[in-house]
C-alpha cells in the first residue's frame, strides 16, 4: 500500500475522469447516427486514453498517440464519406452490422479482459528513479528490436502504398481517370444528365456537378 | 503545491492568451495603416470595440447544423492554443509545463487544429463552410509534415524532446542560424495554420468567409480570438525553437522572449500583408512539391550539422 501512495489523490482523479470519457466517448461511437461524428468520438476515446498513458509515466507514446489518432480519424472520416456515397456524412446513417456477431464478440473479450484484471498477478515493479521514458523507448526500438520495427515500417508502408494504388484505380463511375461525370445512357455515349446549352456554352464546369 | 501547480500557470497561460490576442489585433491594425488601408477609429480600441460589438450579435443558426460540435469547435482551437502557450517556456524554470515531450504535444497540437478546423466547417450544415473545411484537411496534412521536420531538426541538436532543452542546446548558436531553412518554414506553416494573410484558404473570402461564413455573434468572436492567440502559440514556439528563447544578454529570460515574440509576430503579419496570393490547389502543389522537400532538406542539414558538432 505504502508504494501506490507516492501518487497524488489528483493523479487518481484524472485517471477515473479519463477513464469515463473513454468508454462514454466510445460508447458514442456506435450511437451516433454519422461518420464523422463517429470518427471523432473514437478520436475523444483515443485522447483520453493517451492522457491516461501519461499518467503511467508514458509519456511519448501518450503524446504521440494525440497526434497519430488525430490525424488518422480525419483521413478515415474523410475516406468513409468519399467511399459511403454519403454526402459528406450528414445523412444519418446507422453505424452498427452484423449485431449478433458485435454483441458475442464484445461480452467474450470484456469477460477475458475483465477476468485478466482480477486474477492475474501482475508483477510489482515500481518506476526506478531516474527513469527517462523517451531515451529507454528509444533505445528499445532503434536497439535490440530495430529489426522488427523497421522491418514492420516497410510493411505498413507498402501497405498504405498499396491501398492508394488499388482504390484509386476505380473511381464511382468507371475508371478514375473518367474523373466525376456520371457514365452515359448509352455504352461509350455522352455523360447523362448534361443539358444541350450547357454542351455549347462551353467551360463552366461548376455547373454540372449537381 | 495547488497554487504552484495548477493555479500560477493557469493564470499565465490565460493572461498571454488574452494580451497576446489583442495585440495581435493592434499589430494588425497598425500595419494596415502603414500600407493605407482606411483605418477606422482609433486603433488601440477598435479591437475591443469589435469585440463587444460581436458579443451583443446574435447568433447565426443554420438549417440542422451539429450544435455540439459547431459550438465546441472554436472553443477547441482556443484550447489547442492554450496548450501551445503551456509548453512555451518564459526562462530556464519558468515554463507552465515542463512535459519531456513537449516538442511532440506540440506537433499534436497542430494535428488536432487539422480535426478542430475540419469539425468547425462541417458541422454548420452548410456548402461554403463544409467546403472550406474540406479545403482545410488538404491543406493541413502538408502543414503538419513540414512543420514536424522542421521541429525534429531542433530536437536533434538538444538530444532531447523537451522545449527547455531546445533552448540550452543553442547557448552557443541559435538554431535559425544552425538551420536556416527552419524558421521560414515554420512561419508559413504559422500562417496557414491560422488563416493569415493570403493563407487564409479555409476562411477566405471566395468561399464568402468558409469555414466561419456562417458563424456570428459570440462564436465567431471565439473563433477570432482562437486564431489570434494560435498566431501567439506560433510566435512563442518559434522563439523558443529558432531564436534562442529566453537567452540574451542584459534583459532578464522572459523580457527576451517578450521581444523575441513581437518581433516574430510583427514579421508573421507583415508576411501576412506582403506574401502574393495563391489558388488553393496551386498552394497544395507549391506544399508538396517545394517546400515539403525543402523541410526533408531542413532536416538531413541539421543532422548533417549534428555530427559535424
Amino acid at each position: 500500500m505504502t508504494e501506490s501512495m507516492n501518487h497524488g489523490i489528483g493523479v487518481d482523479i484524472a485517471f477515473v475522469l479519463l477513464a469515463a470519457l473513454a468508454v462514454i466517448s466510445g460508447w458514442r461511437v456506435f450511437r451516433t447516427d454519422s461518420m464523422v461524428r463517429a470518427s471523432f468520438f473514437l478520436l475523444v476515446s483515443f485522447i483520453a486514453v493517451g492522457a491516461i498513458m501519461i499518467l503511467l509515466a508514458a509519456e511519448y507514446l501518450g503524446v504521440a498517440m494525440f497526434f497519430m489518432m488525430a490525424v488518422e480519424m480525419t483521413v478515415m472520416a474523410l475516406f468513409m464519406v468519399m467511399f459511403m456515397m454519403n454526402p459528406a456524412g450528414l445523412n444519418p446513417m446507422n453505424m452498427v452490422h452484423q449485431e449478433r456477431i458485435a454483441i458475442g464478440a464484445g461480452i467474450a473479450g470484456f469477460v477475458v479482459l475483465g477476468a485478466m484484471a482480477l486474477f492475474a498477478a501482475f508483477p510489482e515493479r515500481p518506476l526506478p528513479t531516474g527513469l527517462d521514458p523517451v531515451r529507454s523507448l528509444g533505445l528499445e526500438m532503434l536497439g535490440d528490436s530495430m529489426l522488427i520495427f523497421e522491418s514492420a515500417g516497410i510493411v505498413l508502408l507498402a501497405t498504405m502504398i498499396g491501398v492508394v494504388v488499388l482504390s484509386s484505380h476505380r473511381g464511382r463511375y468507371g475508371a478514375a481517370a473518367e474523373g466525376s461525370m456520371p457514365p452515359g445512357l448509352a455504352p461509350g455515349g455522352d455523360p447523362a444528365g448534361k443539358s444541350e446549352e450547357d454542351e455549347e456554352a462551353g467551360g463552366g464546369h461548376e455547373h454540372h456537378h449537381h | 503545491m495547488i497554487v504552484d501547480q495548477l493555479i500560477l500557470p493557469l493564470l499565465m497561460v490565460l493572461v498571454t492568451l488574452s494580451v497576446g490576442a489583442y495585440i495581435v489585433a493592434v499589430l494588425d491594425r497598425l500595419m494596415a495603416g502603414a500600407f493605407g488601408a482606411p483605418r477606422g477609429g482609433n486603433v488601440w480600441l477598435a479591437p475591443l470595440t469589435r469585440g463587444a460589438w460581436l458579443l451583443t450579435q446574435h447568433a447565426n443558426a443554420t438549417e440542422a447544423p451539429d450544435w455540439r460540435a459547431w459550438r465546441l469547435a472554436p472553443a477547441l482551437y482556443l484550447a489547442l492554443a492554450a496548450i501551445g502557450l503551456a509548453v512555451m517556456p518564459w526562462s530556464a524554470s519558468l515554463v507552465a509545463t515542463d512535459l519531456v515531450t513537449s516538442v511532440v504535444l506540440w506537433g499534436s497540437v497542430e494535428a488536432l487544429a487539422t480535426v478542430v478546423i475540419f469539425l468547425h466547417g462541417w458541422s454548420a450544415n452548410a456548402l461554403l463552410t463544409l467546403i472550406g473545411g474540406y479545403r482545410y484537411v488538404a491543406l493541413g496534412l502538408s502543414y503538419i509534415l513540414i512543420s514536424m521536420f522542421v521541429l525534429i531538426g531542433v530536437a536533434l541538436p538538444a538530444e532531447s524532446l523537451q522545449f527547455t532543452q531546445v533552448v540550452a542546446s543553442q547557448e552557443g548558436l541559435w538554431n535559425v542560424l544552425r538551420q536556416p531553412l527552419g524558421l521560414p518554414l515554420f512561419l508559413i506553416v504559422g500562417l496557414g495554420m491560422t488563416f493569415w494573410g493570403p493563407l487564409d484558404l479555409a476562411d477566405s473570402t471566395d468561399l464568402a468567409g468558409g469555414t466561419a461564413s456562417e458563424v456570428s455573434g459570440p462564436p465567431r468572436l471565439v473563433w477570432d480570438i482562437a486564431r489570434a492567440a494560435m498566431l501567439v502559440a506560433f510566435s512563442g514556439v518559434a522563439t523558443t525553437a529558432f531564436l534562442g528563447g529566453w537567452l540574451g544578454p542584459w534583459l532578464p529570460g522572459p523580457l527576451w522572449v517578450i521581444v523575441k515574440m513581437l518581433a516574430v509576430l510583427s514579421v508573421l503579419l507583415l508576411l501576412g500583408r506582403w506574401l502574393p496570393r495563391l489558388a488553393p490547389e496551386r498552394c497544395v502543389t507549391l506544399m508538396w512539391v517545394v517546400l515539403l522537400p525543402l523541410s526533408f532538406l531542413a532536416l538531413v542539414w541539421a543532422g548533417a550539422v549534428a555530427l559535424w558538432e
